[in-house]
């Protein structure tokens, strides 16, 4: 049997290409490409977002650490204040009198 | 047949002489990368078609490794070092691209190879009853390859590629693929001398 010789054929193949495949494969890239593109800007966009308000929530935190600004009792200056017994010592007689015609009036 | 727009013979002839390194170059610059995948499909995208095509034979699939490949082009853009010259770089991709898809197919079977009979009779359907017989024969020959012989072949066959290109795409030694490619003509050459009436 004689061998084939390879050499001997066409470069040829035996399908065809659609006609222009390549300028239809060429506008699908390139759309695609931009879509990838916006996609990616939009990421950056969000990231830089999310970014900067983490960076300024840390930021409040630290210069006004529990919000300086609420109104927040002074638990320092109530522990400051004259207990029950010592309000007692220091009224005069007439004090004393009224207070307790008042509790014996209202009750206790 | 419509006449062709002299213009169009001098742009593609324009687009035929822009260097690789012009190319890889705009491919990094954000505001040149659409002009740089225009230029890269003008330039290589029949070749990439037909390289694509030898390997996955059906034209839908080569369709969508094609668009496959040139997206990871754009994508891994950043990581390609002119080491290796580009288009080596972009077959190398197809090249993967293609054989993602053959596994995608094999689901099932032991490995990519077990595909050939299934890529054997899609030869037929995809040549048509006008095509040549010879033509189809070694197609069919070539679908019945283990999968390197077959892109060792492909490459050096159809692409004229050097086996240190070759090399730069299928990453085996050039001793390795010199072997590959004597085995695969060797495979073909019997494959033709038997089915050739």
């Amino acid at each position: 049997m004689k061998e084939f010789d390879l050499d001997s054929l066409s470069r040829e193949m035996p399908y065809k290409m659609p006609e222009h495949f390549m300028d239809e494969m060429t506008e699908r890239v390139i759309s695609q490409i931009s879509r990838e593109r916006k996609r990616h800007s939009e990421h950056r966009l969000y990231a830089w977002f999310a970014g900067a308000a983490s960076v300024a929530a840390v930021a409040v935190l630290l210069l006004h650490p529990f919000g300086g600004s609420l109104n927040v009792p002074d638990y320092d200056s109530i522990s400051q204040c004259a207990s029950i017994d010592e309000v007692f010592q220091n009224m005069s007689s007439d004090e004393l009198g009224l207070y307790s015609m008042m509790t014996n009036y209202y009750g206790d | 047949m419509s006449k062709r727009d002299p213009k169009d013979s001098m742009n593609s002839q324009a687009t035929l002489s822009v260097s690789d390194d012009s190319i890889a170059q705009m491919l990094c610059d954000d505001s040149r990368v659409e002009q740089a995948v225009r230029l890269i499909m003008k330039k290589y995208g029949e070749q990439l078609y037909w390289h694509i095509r030898r390997m996955v034979v059906a034209h839908d699939d080569a369709q969508d490794v094609l668009q496959e490949t040139m997206i990871n082009v754009y994508k891994y853009r950043s990581t390609y070092s002119n080491e290796f010259p580009l288009s080596s770089w972009i077959y190398k991709i197809a090249t993967n691209e293609s054989l993602k898809l053959l596994k995608s197919k094999s689901v099932g079977m032991v490995s990519v190879d077990d595909l050939g009979d299934a890529l054997k009779e899609t030869v037929r359907d995809e040549a048509g009853p006008d095509a040549d017989e010879t033509l189809v024969l070694l197609q069919e020959a070539i679908a019945l390859l283990p999968t390197k012989q077959k892109m060792v072949f492909n490459l050096r066959y159809y692409d004229e590629k050097s086996y240190e290109e070759i090399h730069q795409i299928v990453g085996d030694s050039v001793n390795t693929l010199k072997t590959n490619y004597h085995y695969a003509v060797e495979k073909i050459k019997n494959y033709i001398t038997e089915h050739q009436l």
